[in-house]
């Protein structure tokens, strides 16, 4: 009987392996395994045999219905765990379902970005109108009338005294207004310049300014928070220079300039070739800006600084042309999801 | 402002390299913004002489010339016909970048390398004019005259190896707009002394003032007026030095009266305008205003009308020149010119700077005028002016200076306390040092003698610096020449860092919102044209001096400047779209400016939001679908979900809005909230859009009013839900709404959701009438519910339906 029972063995556990399908397995089955099946058959032929010969053969034939058994559940489970039910072999190349993907505006993340690093030096946020008076946007800030400083901010006019504010700065009067100091805020907006468009500059775009008045400020400690700003923005190892400028409302005024990160500072195009790049403006609250609040300037002291948002923006991701900020197009807003 | 590095050494000793001198000036303030070397293009040219000229092995045309090119002998292949031996030439060395290429048609520049020609090796390249940009002349090399020295650099031979700063100078600082006044700044820092060149003016017998006599009018305009004349001058073109010192700073030589006073305003920084005398009339020159309607032809040749405040230099009996702005024609100097009245004045910069902005004229003159001259300097620049004059254009001297200055402007006094100085900046200098640092920079510092500890230092502020009136000038003066990064950086022990507050601000948990849910943020112009403004509202904040028309208005909606990125978008191939702009809208309301003007000017905060495409990305098992309102309405109640707001109301509206078609009211606890609908076609048509847009504006203040509350822990159910399903079969007409309604009033305390799953219309159903599905949800807090009261509860709204609805319950 052993030749018979080993070849019924290799005919069930090939037909088995054959099943591409469930259906073709069960056909396996129920030739194999039901109870009409050929072991079944083999079984009822072991009436013929002598009762000497039966432990035996009943022996073989229970190992060979155990192993058809266990070959028939391994390859079940397998195809049950390939096949989706109706259908035929799964493809799992196919593509998965996708939502849109959302983006952040560049000039967004970036202005968050600032506020997050203020925000943790223990700066408070405040905000002002973009629609000023004169006086907020230029006199309380020590320009003084027919001064040509008035035109480093070619200014939108609503009427003879209302405008567009050039600047966020005219929102550092307006806190100074309403509260005594100390007082510690950065103040993010939309200002306006009446300016040609071009690859360079547009009619408007955003700042952040920041102001610090207590008793005892000092341009040290103006240098060592922008410092301090600047190493967790643009990173711990740059290079940088404070360099004199001109702002009405602070004295010393200063700008800013870390080693361009394009070039290392070798000079490239971006930073016109002279190895620096300029990152803000600064400087010590003049004392005319403190009279105009009712601060007294003998008493206490301070220093304002304020950058724009598009500008870095523009450095950190390589755009070369501020247009491309307000255009909107997604494939461009995409890049920055 | 272009400063020549030669010219600047004529005042100051230079030693530092130009890269020291741009950085240091750069930190004191004084940006350059360029270093220019007009010489450059020329590097790589040098002077050679000819020794000796072979014929070409090969062929005829060409020559082997044996070239002493100073450091070296070179082997120089050359094709000119006119090469001879003894001529002095100039050679290119290799890597020189010939400025035209002599054999292409449109004369590109090329790098010149070392090669052979016809097996013969060429170590360089004797240049024709063409060649060399500095002719046209193609058929010969440029023979230079007399013996040059070999190995002279050609940028040296042409006098270019002067070097070029362009420094930005900032508006408070009118001092350092000329070359002087730069050296002045150099000499400060670098620790040197400047020098004003000497010059020994020889004047004749006669007397400026029998010739020429000066009433001012307006003294407040014109606080100060000097004139010097020089007779029988010959006008004619400048010497070479004079044009080329001209021209490498960008200014145009006219002649030799005319670049004079550009010189000396260059030189010296004082605005200077010479006359023709013989064009005034009655020897007299009156300052005054202008007359009403009174006009002028400028030196630009255009006619001016004036208005009423300008000032004008006049003879008796018209204008003359628009006060330090321009000159006018008719007294412009001419060939004919023989005698020339120099004006050396001082005008008040803010008149000035008005005249110059009403007439849109902004000169050299001007611009120094408007910032700030110095008025005691007006004679030094007429000495300047009258003795290169007359040494250039010959002629007299007349006899001193007929000179105006009723009240004299003196220097300023100034005081600055050390300890003062020392507490504002961090650092500890010792007032010597401060005096040291005030003295460079020519302010005439004194250590005032008191018994008090506290050390004042006084300055005696010159005139040139108008920009240093106060203490605090002072300070920054001193801190700019010390250097800002010399100054220590130390964390102050007063700013503490602290942890920021934890983000509660709802508007960027809304903008987190919308990132997460796949929209994109846009950031758009606030401006626009006013009748777009218009379309939305009467309450226009227009702007006076627009760029363009397109941006004569500030936004009264946030959908324009969406629909024109979405249109942007659509024609550039991107049609599923789903933005958001989180901006502001601006409005004018005339009543509520009665007291304070600025309170008519509104700013309030918006959120726009559109949706063009499909609703879904592309997906293999599911069909496409675009956005329909439903989306829309979807969207927003999320959002509102997002932000705890679950009480949003949607009410459609007929529409009277030019921009929506299907229009829906958004409204929060009974107040306005905003909009959303489909841009109406003929709108869409207009914008070149075939696709359905969708939008919304939200009243960002209404969605945020309600008050930040923490969110408090609801204890979960204890006892199951239970589910049934109602069909329900109402007329058409029957609003989704009050079906709700009424289940909601009916359904009992037990009653917890009611979900619409199927709206079906159609075979089955009577024409005229609509079946909706609804899936009830039914709990109690306290007790697990039986059977009979879940019947009794759905009865209770079938009932309700029935009555109110006529709803029939479709089994």
């Amino acid at each position: 009987m052993t030749p018979e029972v080993e070849r019924v063995r290799s005919e069930a556990l090939a037909a088995i392996e054959k099943a591409g399908t469930l259906e073709q397995l069960d056909q396996a089955r129920i030739q194999y395994l039901s109870r009409k099946g050929t072991i079944a058959q083999l079984f009822e032929g072991m009436k013929t045999l002598s009762p000497a010969e039966r432990p035996a053969a009943g022996r073989a034939l229970n190992e060979l219905r155990a192993a058809v058994q266990q070959s028939f559940d391994q390859k079940k489970s397998s195809l049950e765990s390939t096949l989706h039910p109706g259908q035929s072999q799964l493809d799992l190349t196919l593509p998965g379902r996708t939502r849109f993907l959302g983006s952040r505006h560049p000039i967004t993340q970036t202005l968050e970005e600032i506020q997050q690093i203020f925000m943790r030096m223990g700066f408070q946020i405040a905000s002002g109108p973009e629609i000023e008076d004169d006086y907020h946007n230029f006199g309380a800030l020590n320009f003084p009338p027919d001064h040509p400083a008035r035109d480093m901010q070619d200014t939108f006019f609503i009427t003879k005294d209302i405008l567009l504010r050039t600047h966020t700065s005219p929102v550092q009067i307006r806190v100074m207004e309403n509260s005594k100091p100390p007082l510690r805020v950065i103040m993010p907006g939309r200002v306006y310049r009446n300016e040609a468009i071009s690859a360079r500059s547009y009619c408007l775009f955003h700042q952040v300014e920041g102001l610090y008045v207590d008793e005892g400020v000092t341009f040290t400690d103006l240098k060592s928070t922008l410092l301090s700003f600047a190493k967790q923005f643009y990173g711990q190892n740059i290079e940088y220079r404070f360099r004199a400028s001109f702002f009405p409302f602070t004295e010393p005024s200063a700008e800013m300039d870390i080693t361009c990160f394009l070039c290392s500072g070798k000079g490239c195009r971006v930073c016109k070739q002279t190895g620096w790049l300029e990152i803000l403006g600064c400087g010590m609250v003049h004392p005319h800006v403190f009279k105009a609040v009712g601060y007294d300037a003998e008493k206490v002291s301070g220093y304002a600084f304020g950058m724009g948002i598009e500008r870095v923006t523009m450095l950190r991701h390589g755009i070369d042309d501020i247009r491309i900020l307000f255009e909107n197009d997604v494939r461009f807003l995409k890049q920055f999801s | 402002m272009r400063i020549s590095l030669e010219w600047l050494r004529n005042y100051v000793q230079v030693d530092a390299s130009v890269e020291d001198l741009a950085e240091r000036l750069t930190i004191a303030g004084l940006e350059v913004e360029m270093i220019e070397v007009p010489g450059d293009k020329y590097r790589n040219f040098v002077l050679g002489t000819v020794r000796d000229v072979k014929k070409h092995p090969q062929t005829d045309r060409l020559t082997i010339c044996t070239v002493d090119c100073g450091d070296e002998i070179r082997q120089i292949i050359c094709g000119a016909p006119n090469v001879a031996a003894g001529q002095s030439v100039i050679v290119a060395l290799p890597g020189a970048v010939i400025p035209h290429d002599q054999h292409d048609p449109s004369g590109n520049s090329f790098t010149l390398r070392q090669t052979s020609i016809r097996s013969v090796e060429s170590f360089g390249m004797i240049c024709s004019a063409y060649e060399l940009g500095i002719g046209e002349d193609k058929d010969g090399i440029l023979v230079l005259p007399g013996e040059q020295k070999p190995g002279t650099p050609l940028g040296t031979y042409l006098g270019m190896d002067d070097t070029i700063l362009e420094i930005g100078i900032t508006p408070n600082r009118p001092d350092a707009l000329s070359h002087f006044g730069i050296a002045r700044e150099v000499a400060a820092i670098y620790g040197k002394r400047v020098h004003f060149p000497k010059f020994r003016l020889v004047e004749g017998r006669t007397s400026t003032k029998s010739l020429l006599s000066v009433r001012i009018l307006d003294t407040v305009g014109c606080p100060r007026y000097s004139a010097r004349i020089v007779r029988g001058i010959k006008v004619a073109p400048s010497p070479k030095w004079l044009e080329q010192r001209l021209t490498v700073l960008g200014i145009r030589p006219v002649n030799n009266i005319v670049d004079v006073s550009n010189y000396v305003l260059m030189e010296f920084g004082h605005p200077l305008h010479a006359f023709d005398y013989g064009k005034i009339s009655d020897r007299t020159i009156v300052v005054r205003k202008a007359a009403i309607g009174e006009a002028i032809t400028t030196l630009d040749h255009k006619l001016r009308t004036l208005d009423p405040e300008t000032l004008l230099i006049c003879d008796p009996r018209r204008a003359l020149a628009i006060a330090g702005v321009m000159g006018g024609a008719d007294s412009e100097i001419s060939e004919n010119t023989s005698t020339v009245v120099i004006e050396s004045a001082y005008f008040d910069p803010g008149s000035i700077r008005r005249t110059s902005k009403r007439t849109g004229l902004s000169t050299d003159a001007s611009q120094r005028f408007e910032r700030g001259a110095d008025p005691n300097a007006t004679i030094a620049a007429l000495d300047r002016a009258a003795w290169l004059m007359q040494a250039i254009a010959g002629g007299e001297v007349t006899r001193s200076v007929v000179d105006v200055y009723r009240k004299v402007i003196k220097p300023r006094r100034v005081s600055v306390r050390v300890e003062r100085l020392n507490n504002f900046l961090g650092v500890s200098l010792a007032e010597s040092k401060v005096c040291s640092i005030l003295n460079k920079l020519s302010l005439q510092p004194k250590v005032l003698k008191g018994h008090s500890k506290k050390k004042v230092i006084v300055c005696n502020v010159p005139t040139f610096r108008p920009d240093v009136t106060e203490e605090i000038d002072l300070i920054e003066e001193v801190a700019r020449i010390y250097g800002y990064n010399n100054i220590p950086v130390r964390m102050s022990s007063r700013l503490h860092l602290q942890t920021a507050q934890p983000q509660k601000d709802l508007v960027c948990q809304i903008r987190d919102w919308f990132i997460a849910n796949g929209y994109c943020e846009v950031v758009t112009n606030s401006m626009q044209d006013v009748s777009t403004a218009a379309l939305l509202s009467e309450d226009i904040v227009k702007i006076a001096n627009p760029i363009s028309k397109d941006m004569a208005a500030l936004r009264t909606s946030m959908i324009p400047s969406m629909l024109e990125v979405v249109r942007h978008n659509i024609y550039h191939g991107s049609s599923d779209l789903r933005l958001f702009e989180i901006g502001k809208v601006y409005h004018y309301r005339k009543e509520a400016g009665k007291i304070d003007p600025l309170q008519a000017y509104s700013e309030q905060p918006r959120i726009a939001i559109a949706w063009a495409g499909r609703a879904e990305p592309l997906r293999w098992d599911q069909k496409q679908r675009n956005f329909d309102i439903f989306d829309i309405k979807g969207e927003v109640e999320s959002l509102g979900r997002k932000i705890s707001l679950d009480n949003i109301n949607f009410i459609p509206y007929s529409n009277t809005d030019p921009l929506n078609q299907l229009g829906i009211r958004i409204e929060i606890q009974g107040c306005y909230a905003g909009l959303i609908g489909l841009i109406d076609k003929k709108m869409l048509t207009s914008l070149g859009i075939e696709e359905d847009v969708y939008v919304a504006e939200l009243l960002t203040d209404v969605f945020l009013k309600r008050k930040w509350e923490e969110k408090k822990y609801h204890e979960l159910p204890k006892f199951p839900v239970v589910e049934r399903d109602l069909a329900v079969v109402v007329d058409q007409g029957t609003a989704f709404r009050d079906v709700l309604n009424e289940i909601a009033q009916s359904g009992g305390p037990l009653l917890m959701s009611v979900d619409l799953f199927d709206l079906f219309h159609g075979e089955q159903i009577d024409s005229g009438k609509k079946s909706l599905a609804f899936r009830l949800r039914f709990m109690a807090v306290d007790h697990t519910l039986t059977q009979g009261e879940i019947d009794r509860s759905t009865d209770a709204i079938i009932q309700h339906l029935a009555t109110k609805l006529n709803a029939v319950i479709r089994k």
